[in-house]
């Protein structure tokens, strides 16, 4: 077995073209740790938690490009997350443990793409693209959606790395937004249910538009809510608004998972037993 | 005590057997290692630094935690290769000279906030993590630096305590 630490991509790419078997990379190492606890380690483990070009976060022409590896701890304190994606920010602060969020990356929750991986249905909520290198050298920026295909699927192939993630400004800036997650515990949980929200509110009108509503850990990938958001739109936002919110959450809750009563939504905080 | 230095060319190989060069508490180790070694088991077994315990080896009692660069992290989560080149410092590292305790460890004595121990190097460690970046925390945020710790024994108060008490000193 050869272990290796890349400083930079270029250095990524020299190994590349030495070899030719399966590749393990690793960041953080807080899921394939624990996977490679069933299965062998591949004959080469390439380290990129340190990997010079995957770590920033920078503006760019109409987007935020986010390096796949910043860790979760840094999505908390970055400024620039912050102004423009805050419901990111959120979501992180409840990643996990303090020790976890100083390993795990962004680029390990996708590409582990599980149902409850907690980033996820906030990536697709801002409609982010990610751009991926593939072994070949080749480079591709892909929808959310045809990268992350279902449960523990992607679009990558071994060796494909994911470089970043691009999140558009336009769609951001001046929205509001909130994410919330439901677990069996208060801290350190896996989620039955997380939302993410973005929506555009007149404070004149106090009308909410351009709604997107986006849940994860309902289905294999995390699931845009369309009979929900149709609930919110462009109305008053007052009691009655959010008494229709719940109602049409609870039945988008109980189609997507048969036979689970949709009450614990009420009752937040004591959701109902994972899929 | 001189600083390790470390030279960053573009690949650092380590195979069965090869080098793993490692900063631990001050003292720089050169080891012989598998890559897929995790750094709790180096740290315990080829450096005797057994105040590092592994405990569910998952990322979720804690008991390994360690801070790299100052940042708590699970030792059981991390391979012993990824740590070179950062600074990693164990509950034995906060002790002054003659093993004297430092005054977060005299903390956890005084408030009552050990009792079989397992746990208490672990949150020592988070604790430290956390006062180093936030020396003066609220409750709150002793809760959440903890949150990945497990105790068994103590029902956690005595902990909180003592973490509270080393903020306020
Ligand atoms: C105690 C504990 C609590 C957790 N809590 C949460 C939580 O609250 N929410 C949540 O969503 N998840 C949670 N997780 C799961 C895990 O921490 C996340 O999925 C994390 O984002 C994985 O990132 P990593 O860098 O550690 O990935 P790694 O373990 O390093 O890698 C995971 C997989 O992704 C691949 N990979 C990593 N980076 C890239 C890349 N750039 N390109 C291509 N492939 C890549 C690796 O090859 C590997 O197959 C938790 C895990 C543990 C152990
Ligand atoms: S042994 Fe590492 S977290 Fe439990
Ligand atoms: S003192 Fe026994 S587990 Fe904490």
């Amino acid at each position: 077995m050869t272990a290796l630490r890349v400083a930079d991509l270029t250095a990524l790419a020299s190994v590349l073209q030495q070899s030719g078997g399966r590749i393990d990379y690793i960041a953080g190492g807080t899921d394939l740790i624990i996977e490679r606890q069933g299965s062998p380690w591949a004959n080469l483990i390439v380290d990129i938690s340190q990997t010079v070009g995957l770590d920033r976060i920078e503006a760019d022409a109409g987007f935020l490009r986010i390096g796949a590896g910043v860790t979760i701890a840094r999505l908390i304190e970055d400024p620039l997350i912050g102004q423009t994606a805050p419901m990111l920010a959120r979501a992180a602060a409840q990643f996990g443990s303090a020790q976890i969020r100083n390993r795990a990356t962004l680029g390990g929750n996708i590409a582990g793409a599980m149902p409850a991986a907690d980033l996820l249905p906030v990536l697709k909520c801002h409609a982010v693209k990610v751009e991926i290198q593939r072994r070949s050298g080749v480079r591709e920026v892909l929808d959310f959606d045809a990268v992350v295909l279902g449960r523990g699927q992607t679009c990558l192939g071994n060796g494909d790395l994911i470089l970043a993630v691009h999140l558009p400004l336009a769609e951001a800036t001046g929205r509001i937004s909130a994410f919330v997650k439901l677990g069996p515990r208060q801290a350190v949980t896996i989620a039955c249910l997380n939302l993410a929200a973005l929506a555009d509110y007149g404070m004149a009108s106090n009308r909410l538009r351009d709604i997107r509503i986006v849940a994860g850990a309902l289905a294999p990938v995390p699931l845009r809510m369309d009979a929900v958001e149709a609930a919110l739109r462009d109305r008053p936002v007052n009691q009655a608004l959010v008494e229709d919110f719940l109602h049409a959450l609870g039945q988008a809750v109980d189609s997507a998972i048969p036979g689970r009563a949709s009450q614990p939504l009420q009752t937040a905080g004591h959701p109902w037993p994972r899929p | 005590m001189a600083a390790p230095s470390h030279p960053q060319p573009g690949s650092v190989r380590t195979a069965s057997g090869r080098e793993v060069r490692l900063a631990v508490n001050g003292r720089d180790h050169v080891l012989r290692l598998d890559g897929s070694e995790r750094l709790s088991a180096v740290l315990r077994r080829e450096l005797r630094l057994t105040g590092v315990k592994e405990g569910c080896l998952e990322g979720e009692c804690g008991a390994c935690t360690v801070l790299i660069d100052d940042l708590p992290v699970n030792a059981c989560l991390m391979l012993a290769f990824q740590a070179e080149g950062r600074r990693i410092t164990t509950v034995e590292g906060l002790a002054g000279p003659g093993g004297a305790l430092s005054s977060l460890q005299q903390a956890f004595v005084d408030n009552g906030a050990v009792q079989c121990g397992y746990c208490t190097p672990g949150m020592v460690m988070a604790a430290q993590g956390l006062l180093l970046r936030n020396p003066a925390p609220d409750e709150a945020e002793i809760r959440d630096a903890l949150a990945g710790n497990l105790c068994r024994c103590t029902g956690f108060q005595g902990i909180v305590a003592a973490v509270k008490a080393e903020a306020a000193s």
